[in-house]
């Protein structure tokens, strides 16, 4: 009878230690600076690649599809970039979409909530009209900028230019 | 609390013993009192221990339970895709993989109409794999036009992004400018980007795979 008491205590020991174990690691991977540090770099990396897509697309067909092009734009910017776009008139003209077809992010600062970001898109014009539609890469630069509602948005954006290299040291 | 009211209705000596033990037990840690209802349950007596058993069980069970689920939530957490990428998380490791493959590609596409050895002989060490394949075979097709037209080329890789860095596996994203010029004509400067498959091997990281964007 002791030993059975003895036993099942034993059991329930081992078995409230084991419990308490895993809660523990469980808290430390939560809590684990890396850990975070990854899902936010993956966070920006969707959240801006989701903004630079709608950043490159419009559709303008007509004009009110093209106002909801530019409230688009100002949904995924924030900052300057934003009050840039807020003062673009939508009028039907020549559609674009655009596609990223790589994107990596170069910095990520998450204290402050900023990020950098590099990415190939492929953007399909379309003029008014029955024009043939022509298709563009272009290689762009952004930085984001961590919002209050945890979302990543683009703060500024840019084309990465090309340099024509110095005629000595080619590298 | 549960536990104590079928032994008071049955008030046998053995429960109120048992109840003692039980007691005893809850005071020590809360599992005893199951201890001494298993050796009694093999007498073959009344529901109250066996209540205390079960009761005993089911923590244990749940315990059990609960550990297991928190260990693999903490496994999930530590095994996903973003704790396995160390891209920018392991800055030494994405900075290296960035700088070697920045270089390498610099070297490969980089030559004069006297010079393709140098750049051949770079991409024999810089490339592996498929990547290298292709590079022998665009090779192999511009070589004699190269010195016949007295190209030259020179590139440089003006930004570079790990998107990806598992182990001895990386992927990344290069924008590259690449400066041309044949024989005394102006030079013309283009852009080229490039997602770069890359494995490190012998403690250096050595190009897989290429593909235009």
């Amino acid at each position: 009878m002791r030993r059975a008491r003895i036993l099942a205590g034993t059991g329930l020991a081992l078995a409230l230690g084991f419990c308490g174990t895993s809660a523990w690691t469980y808290a430390q991977a939560r809590a684990d600076d890396g850990l975070a540090y990854g899902r936010e770099r993956d966070a920006a990396l969707a959240d801006g690649r989701r903004a630079l897509a709608a950043l490159t697309t419009i559709d303008a067909s007509t004009r009110q599809r093209a106002e909801g092009s530019v409230r688009d734009w100002r949904r995924v910017s924030t900052g300057p970039l934003r009050e840039e776009l807020g003062a673009t008139e939508a009028r039907a003209g020549a559609s674009a979409r655009g596609t990223v077809t790589e994107a990596a992010v170069t910095a990520l600062d998450t204290r402050s909530g900023t990020a950098k970001l590099i990415a190939t898109v492929r953007v399909e014009t379309a003029p008014a009209g029955a024009g043939k539609p022509a298709v563009d890469r272009k290689r762009l630069e952004a930085v984001l900028a961590r919002t209050g509602e945890d979302v990543w948005k683009v703060k500024a954006l840019s084309a990465v230019p090309v340099q024509a290299a110095r005629q000595e040291g080619t590298r | 609390m549960t536990r104590t009211w079928p032994p008071r209705e049955a008030g046998t000596e053995q429960y109120s013993a048992g109840e003692d033990a039980g007691r005893k037990s809850s005071e020590e840690g809360r599992g005893l009192g199951g201890g001494s209802e298993n050796s009694r349950r093999e007498s073959g007596r009344s529901p109250g221990p066996r209540l205390r058993r079960a009761v005993a069980a089911g923590a244990v069970a749940v315990l059990v339970l609960g550990g297991c689920g928190f260990l693999h939530a903490a496994h999930q957490l530590r095994s996903d895709g973003s704790a396995r990428n160390r891209a920018l998380t392991d800055t030494e490791a994405t900075s290296r993989v960035a700088g070697d493959v920045g270089d390498a590609l610099a070297r490969i596409f980089s030559y004069t109409p006297d010079g393709t050895a140098a750049a051949e002989r770079s991409a024999r060490t810089a490339l592996d794999g498929k990547a290298a394949r292709q590079y022998a075979t665009l090779f192999d097709r511009v070589r004699q036009d190269l010195t016949a037209q007295r190209v030259t080329l020179s590139t440089r890789a003006v930004r570079t992004g790990v998107v990806e860095l598992d182990g001895d596996r990386a992927r990344l994203l290069v924008f590259l400018d690449q400066t041309s010029r044949r024989g005394e004509d102006a030079a013309t400067t283009a852009a080229a980007q490039l997602t770069v498959t890359a494995r490190l091997e012998d403690d250096r990281w050595r190009i897989v795979d290429i593909e235009t964007r």
